[in-house]
């Protein structure tokens, strides 16, 4: 059996949660792995609980869904508490921005805290790329895409102006996550 | 015969689509080149997609003023010689129904797209649902035939939408893909190959555009070439002639309607086995439910337990045959469905088995846990 | 000029009209522009709904024919015309067909400014189905379901078409055979959407239950009602009230503005 790996990226409706889903399992693509990707929102755009999830996997993925999460992503702390308890077995990461979620201790979960958010505030001028940041820090700290990858696929689904400024925030990420091994 | 092999309309490789975008892709490589439709959730990035792609392809595509008009214009677009679709909802596929019932009379090929919510009416937009099934055979007035398909992963949003173009016109008929959200809203690994066979409609000059062909499909010229067409939604002579009170001709248009696609239904049905030789419980599933199904089925037969699965890509015409023959071997069958038991219902026409039907209309999709389950009980 | 029409006209189809039918007289002159027109008729596209008018193209005319749903040709005529803009489309249907059930794709038609030239064949009820009131049927009439008289008002379809964005907008009755077929001319030569509301009285289903007894007389009381625009400016709205103002109403998209 080759490897699966299944992500969950939670927040709020306009944190790019749903791009950030996408351009993971993109990246999954350009590995050359096989990938599933869903999501969940609410009816307005902005400001809802908002949802996606990605497998990656080296063997065609029959049920799409997230069974249970490896690593959870979380970028907001109502999106911290909902799905949080869905995690605590061995080899399961948790990656959240630091200004948006305050942790609960749970013995044996790798939690860890990045500032992206603040990052992308003070580096880019720009809060709404905090997604590319922590997309960042999970290649670098998980491993389950590679940077190259990662890269391409942002170019690839980013609009061109704002690609520069995306592909940036996502290197900032990159050297976050360097700094924490 | 009008088959031929095309090059693929986007280039050879691997691709990270949602079902909807695949579906829009699947349309623009087999052909077709005019889309009518109007908004709906879960649908609607079919045609955002296609309202971008055809820019590139050179395909006409218009947002009509509702789903009926919708698909007035697809029709009339396709005697215009275009291959046309549109995509809809289960509350759009029901203003559909007045058009399907004219397509199929008229022998005009078409395909929709119903990414299917959870209903009934209005229902929850953004959920998932499959209440769709008997609707797509039986919405529209009088007995005529149509096709529906049910693909369960991305990639059969890409192929069987190339597959929903070629059956439209090998047979004159409407094709539905009855999709569900949770398929059209998936993104997965697509595959795209370099070459695909398509097949266009057959063109004979001067002859009835409504007689019986050797397979009772007849060959469909196009408006503005010459052949003065009559096409009417009202009974009809070979010609098209207007027949509204002559017993046979009301008799002969009906059975042949019919028969052109239940004597083919060998060339049309496809279906998947999966472990059903030894299985003591069959599971008969299809679309996103199939996967699930399979997911439980594996993880079951890991325990050694016999169990399997029938996975039906084709709805419609209804697999009668294939159920008679599991029907005489399975002791049991279990038919999980996103509904009141559409699907269970017909698979109770054809075997004296015992049925065990399971329905789920929460809007969500049936989890493996849950077929695992009732399997269990079952066995 | 009969006898070149010939040639417009589906071989071995008779006329379903009923005799003194209005609708005979407009497959005449619908011909009749497009034969002065000398247009090949292998060009054209002849769309209609359901009832007595849907029935003047399909079958009678010699060419290509959509005969669809209810209320719906011009949404079918929209894909053909789109598909291949080559075929000159023409819908011809009735007041409820066009109106009542087709009313939404009519007036998106319009505004769309779609290239169809729509006949709009005006009997001022349901004919086919047994002479129920329609949305243009004017009020007090007896219908067989206004059996009080009809109280409500009828749509005044030419402001109507022409407010949603029409190019060509126009009324004739088929007792104005020559301005009539000019209309259809200009109808058929203008690009855009081009709408003619021809009034073509029925005697059977109208007529019978408004005590006009014949198809003469039918005939007779509308042309009598019916006023050239000009006649009719400065009169006052008593004056006007029961007339039918013909003539063109758009005739180009700034008029409609």
């Amino acid at each position: 059996m080759g490897e699966i790996k299944q992500i969950r990226l939670c927040g709020l409706g306009g944190q790019g949660i749903v791009l950030g889903g996408t351009i993971l399992g993109y990246a999954g693509i350009n590995d050359g792995k096989w990938v599933a990707g869903s999501s969940s929102y609410g009816a307005e755009a902005r400001g809802s609980a908002c949802r996606s999830e990605v497998i990656i996997s080296d063997e065609p993925i029959i049920f799409p869904h997230v069974t249970r999460p490896d690593i959870l992503i979380a970028m907001s702390q109502e999106a911290y508490d909902k799905y949080i308890k869905d995690m605590g077995r061995d080899g399961e990461t948790v990656i959240y921005d630091e200004q948006m979620v305050c942790t609960k201790e749970i013995s044996g979960l790798r939690q860890l805290g990045f500032p992206a958010g603040s990052v992308a505030t003070k580096e880019l001028e720009n809060k709404l790329v905090a997604n590319m940041v922590i997309l960042g820090i999970v290649a670098e700290v998980t491993r389950i895409v590679s940077r190259n990858a990662l890269l391409s696929a942002i170019e690839k689904n980013v609009p061109e102006r704002f690609r520069a400024l995306n592909l940036r925030a996502a290197e900032l990420g990159l050297a976050l996550g360097r700094a924490q091994k | 015969m009008a088959w031929k092999e095309v090059r693929s309309a986007l280039p050879a490789g691997n691709y990270y689509y949602s079902g909807n975008e695949a579906a829009a892709e699947g349309a623009i490589a087999a052909g077709c080149r005019y889309y009518a439709g109007y908004p709906i959730t879960p649908s609607s990035e079919i045609m955002e997609w296609i309202a971008v792609r055809f820019r590139e392809v050179g395909g006409v595509f218009i947002q009509m003023e509702d789903e009926i008009a919708s698909l007035s214009s697809v029709i009339g677009a396709s005697w215009a010689g275009a291959k046309a679709m549109t995509a809809t909802s289960g509350p759009g596929f029901s203003l559909m129904q007045e058009g399907i019932g004219y397509a199929a009379m008229t022998e005009t090929p078409i395909v929709i797209v119903d990414i299917q919510r959870a209903g009934p009416a209005t229902g929850q937009a953004t959920r998932v649902g499959g209440g769709d099934i008997m609707q797509a055979k039986w919405g529209s007035q009088g007995d005529y035939p149509v096709i529906a398909i049910s693909p369960w992963s991305v990639q059969e949003m890409y192929d069987q939408t190339i597959n929903a173009f070629n059956l439209a016109e090998r047979y004159r008929v409407p094709v539905i893909l009855l999709a569900e959200q949770a398929v059209g809203h998936l993104r997965e690994r697509m595959n795209v190959v370099e070459k695909i066979a398509i097949f266009n409609r057959r063109k004979e000059k001067g002859a009835a555009p409504f007689g019986a062909g050797d397979d009772g499909v007849p060959p469909m010229p196009a408006f503005g070439e010459g052949e003065k067409l009559l096409v009417t939604g009202s009974s009809h002579d070979d010609y098209g002639l207007r027949k509204v009170a002559d017993p046979l001709v009301q008799a002969r248009l009906t059975a042949r309607l019919h028969n052109k696609i239940v004597n083919n239904r060998e060339e049309i049905i496809q279906h998947e086995d999966y472990y059903a030789e030894d299985a003591d419980v069959i599971v008969i599933a299809y679309g996103f439910t199939a996967r699930s199904s399979l997911f439980a089925v594996e993880a079951m037969r890991r325990e050694g337990k016999r169990v399997g699965m029938i996975r039906l890509k084709t709805i419609w015409p209804f697999a009668d045959s294939l159920i008679r023959d599991v029907g005489s071997r399975a002791k049991k069958i279990f038919v999980p469905e996103m509904n009141r038991g559409q699907v269970a219902g017909e698979v109770m026409k054809y075997t004296c088995c015992d049925i065990i039907p399971y329905n789920q209309t929460d809007g969500e999709v049936i989890h493996p846990n849950t077929i695992m389950g009732e399997l269990r009980r079952l066995l | 000029m009969a006898g070149d029409m010939e040639e417009y006209l589906r071989p071995g189809v008779r006329t379903p009209f009923c005799p003194g039918c209005a609708d005979r007289i407009l497959v005449r002159l619908i011909l009749r522009a497009i034969a002065e027109l000398k247009i090949d008729i292998d060009r054209m596209l002849f769309v209609s709904g359901i009832g007595c008018a849907a029935w003047i193209p399909s079958p009678h005319f010699n060419a290509d024919t959509l005969h669809t749903l209810h209320g719906r040709a011009i949404a079918f005529a929209t894909g053909a015309k789109l598909f291949n803009p080559e075929l000159i489309t023409m819908v011809v249907s009735g007041d409820g067909d066009l109106a009542a059930i087709g009313g939404n794709h009519l007036i998106h038609a319009a505004r769309r400014n779609t290239d169809l030239t729509v006949i709009c064949v005006n009997n001022m009820v349901y004919g086919m189905t047994g002479g129920q009131v329609s949305p243009a049927t004017p009020m007090g009439i007896f219908t067989s379901t206004t059996v009080e008289g009809n109280r409500e008002r009828p749509f005044d379809l030419c402001k109507l078409v022409a407010a949603a964005g029409a190019e060509y907008v126009a009324r004739y009755s088929v007792s104005q055979p020559d301005t009539l077929v000019s209309s259809i001319k200009r109808g058929l030569e203008t690009p855009g959407f081009s709408f003619i509301e021809v009034i073509s009285p029925c005697h059977i289903q109208f007529g019978r239950r408004n005590r006009l007894d014949t198809a003469a007389e039918t005939l007779r009381f509308f042309a009598g009602k019916c006023l050239m625009k000009d006649e009719a400016e400065g009169l006052s709205p008593e004056e006007l009230r029961d007339k039918i103002i013909t003539g063109e109403f758009s005739n180009g998209r700034n008029q409609a503005d």
